[in-house]
């Protein structure tokens, strides 16, 4: 309920938010109490925003879902682990990243060519302009986040996992999203609290660049 | 609260570390002067440029800098060099005055600056014993294309806080979750901090301390190893080895040394 009213409300820098209380004790407090209040638990709910509109309504439930993709056929900087891995996979990025154009086009030069969302696949590929997806989960630069190590981690702790799985400890159940949203707060108290059971390093230096 | 504190490391001054006590060894008698390792740090490091005026404000920054120093008299004068960057000091001076625990020293023996959590008081620059701590008076700027060629693994530091030499620790901590996945220990001499890596002398070393076998180790055992400003007790990562002076060496052997 909280993080739901959170969501509606902007996200501010400290900055910002100093300005603002400031102007609140200037003017005397009173009724604009209230408003700081809300300003400052939007501040707190962290980067959970609901999902943002992107360039094509891509739709993980259908291709994940329904046509059966595995996440390493597109996101192909998560690494190989135990037997869910297909030969797709990059040995080992940071990044989980983002499928390029012509991955979508190995399927939709044929698959659903006269859906108008399809069609912006091809005007981009045909102009060889990139797909400029929005992020939906972003950390602040301060921040080393770096996938490897967890899906490795998270693969020997729960070898009964598949793939999907270990992604949604993070990212929620993505195969039955149409719009990717971020479920996890992914905050320092998260990252700490995870680590902190598994044992994982809780010094600054190795999640602060 | 309790919970929290158990993640600072800094109430032991020195703590155990888990494996590693990373250190360099500066040969002063390779050092040339040439500045290659300011160079390739300033890039490595997302050091903004420093214009002239900012040399002449005196607040350049450059996390490795080469002290360039004169000896005898023109003609007979001869030129010595002394790379200076952050001692990482098992007992820094920085560490005990920080009022927000943003420098601490880390499980591998590092002096770590974190920069989100700098308020800029710049204690830590001022009890420095060898000004190797840089606060940031702007916001960093390049002149375009450079401000396209950032490293992504380096934060971009903010107007408001200290920076300093961090002994290249995304490249520590690549390297380590690499060979943590190949299931090896880091060998010696497969972290190259940027310096390092560039230097045309191999006057920098870089390595492991508590690996007896590490070239590191070695070489700070040497007859001409020293640590700048030894008597504080700041017990510094870096080691000198002092220049081989031909006419110096003939008047030892002279006394019989
Ligand atoms: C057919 C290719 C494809 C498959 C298969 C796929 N994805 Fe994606 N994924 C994308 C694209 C394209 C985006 C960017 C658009 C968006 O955010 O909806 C994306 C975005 C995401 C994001 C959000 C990234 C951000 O911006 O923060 C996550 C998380 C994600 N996918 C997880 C998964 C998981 C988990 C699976 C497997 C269950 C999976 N994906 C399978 C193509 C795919
Ligand atoms: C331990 C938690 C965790 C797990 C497990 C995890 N992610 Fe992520 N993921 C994150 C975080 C945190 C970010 C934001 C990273 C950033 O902003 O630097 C992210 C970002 C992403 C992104 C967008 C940025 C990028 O890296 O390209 C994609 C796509 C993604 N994850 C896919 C996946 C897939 C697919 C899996 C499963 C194989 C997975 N993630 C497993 C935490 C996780
Ligand atoms: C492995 C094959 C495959 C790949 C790769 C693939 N898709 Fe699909 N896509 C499908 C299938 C199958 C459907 C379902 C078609 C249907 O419902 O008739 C689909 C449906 C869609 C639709 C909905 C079409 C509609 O209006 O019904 C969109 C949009 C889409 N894909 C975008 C993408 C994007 C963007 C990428 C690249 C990131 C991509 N797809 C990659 C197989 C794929
Ligand atoms: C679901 C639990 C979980 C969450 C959530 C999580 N981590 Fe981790 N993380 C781990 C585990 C387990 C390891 C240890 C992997 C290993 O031993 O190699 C790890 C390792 C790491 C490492 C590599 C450490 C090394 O050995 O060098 C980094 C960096 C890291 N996590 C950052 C983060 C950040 C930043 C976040 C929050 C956005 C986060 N983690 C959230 C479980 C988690
Ligand atoms: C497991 C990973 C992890 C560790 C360990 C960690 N942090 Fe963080 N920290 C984060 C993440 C992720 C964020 C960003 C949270 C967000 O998005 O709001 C963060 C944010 C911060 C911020 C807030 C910055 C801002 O601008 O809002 C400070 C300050 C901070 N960390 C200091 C520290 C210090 C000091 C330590 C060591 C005692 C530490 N962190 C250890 C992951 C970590």
């Amino acid at each position: 309920m909280l993080d739901a009213f959170r969501a509606l409300l902007p996200r501010l820098s400290p900055k910002q938010l100093i300005v603002i209380s400031g102007l609140g004790a200037v003017l005397g407090g009173g009724a604009i109490a209230p408003v700081i209040l809300l300003v400052v638990l939007g501040a707190m709910g962290g980067t959970i925003t609901g999902p943002p509109e992107q360039p094509i309504a891509f739709d993980h439930s259908v291709h994940v879902g329904k046509a059966g993709i595995a996440c390493e056929f597109c996101h192909r900087g998560i690494p190989v682990v135990g037997n869910t891995a297909t030969a797709m996979s990059a040995p080992v990025s940071a990044a989980a990243t983002i499928p390029s154009v012509e991955q979508c086009m190995f399927c939709h030069a044929v698959v659903a060519t006269d859906s108008p969302e399809v069609q912006k696949i091809r005007a981009a590929w045909e102009t060889g302009t990139p797909i400029d997806w929005v992020r939906v989960h972003r950390l602040p630069d301060h921040v080393d986040f770096v996938h490897d190590p967890h899906i490795r981690a998270l693969a020997e702790t729960h070898p009964s996992f598949t793939t999907a799985q270990i992604c949604a400890t993070c990212h929620g159940d993505v195969a039955s999203m149409t719009e990717v949203e971020q479920v996890r707060a992914l905050n320092m108290g998260d990252c700490q609290g995870c680590h902190r059971e598994n044992s994982a390093p809780l010094d600054c230096a190795v999640c602060h660049k | 609260m309790v919970a929290a504190a158990a993640t600072l490391p800094t109430d032991d001054p020195h703590p155990e570390t888990d494996g590693h006590r990373w250190g360099m060894v500066i040969d002063s008698d390779k050092c040339t002067g040439c500045q290659a390792c300011v160079v390739a740090c300033q890039s490595e490091n997302n050091l903004a440029l420093n214009e002239e005026n900012r040399v002449i404000e005196r607040r350049a920054k450059t996390w490795i800098r080469i002290e360039r120093y004169w000896e005898g008299e023109w003609p007979n004068a001869k030129a010595r060099f002394l790379p200076v960057l952050c001692q990482h000091c098992g007992n820094a001076p920085c560490e005990t005055v920080c009022p927000v625990w943003a420098t601490y020293h880390n499980p591998d023996g590092l002096n770590v600056q974190v920069y989100n959590r700098c308020i800029g008081t710049r204690f830590c620059a001022n009890a420095c014993p060898y000004s190797v701590r840089y606060f940031n008076f702007w916001e960093p700027e390049w002149p375009s294309p450079m401000d396209r060629q950032l490293n992504p693994d380096v934060t971009v530091r903010t107007k408001g806080i200290v920076e300093k030499c961090t002994f290249c620790i995304h490249r520590i901590n690549r390297t380590k979750r690499e060979a943590d996945r190949d299931g090896r220990p880091v060998a010696d001499g497969e972290v190259e901090p940027a310096c390092v890596q560039a230097c045309p002398t191999t006057a920098l070393v870089f390595g492991d301390l508590n690996d007896s076998d590490s070239k590191v180790s070695e070489l700070s055992n040497s007859k001409r190893a020293y640590s700048l400003l030894d008597a504080l007790g700041t017990t510094p990562a870096i080691t000198y080895l002092k220049k081989v002076d031909p006419s110096h060496v003939d008047e030892h052997e002279e006394h019989g040394h």
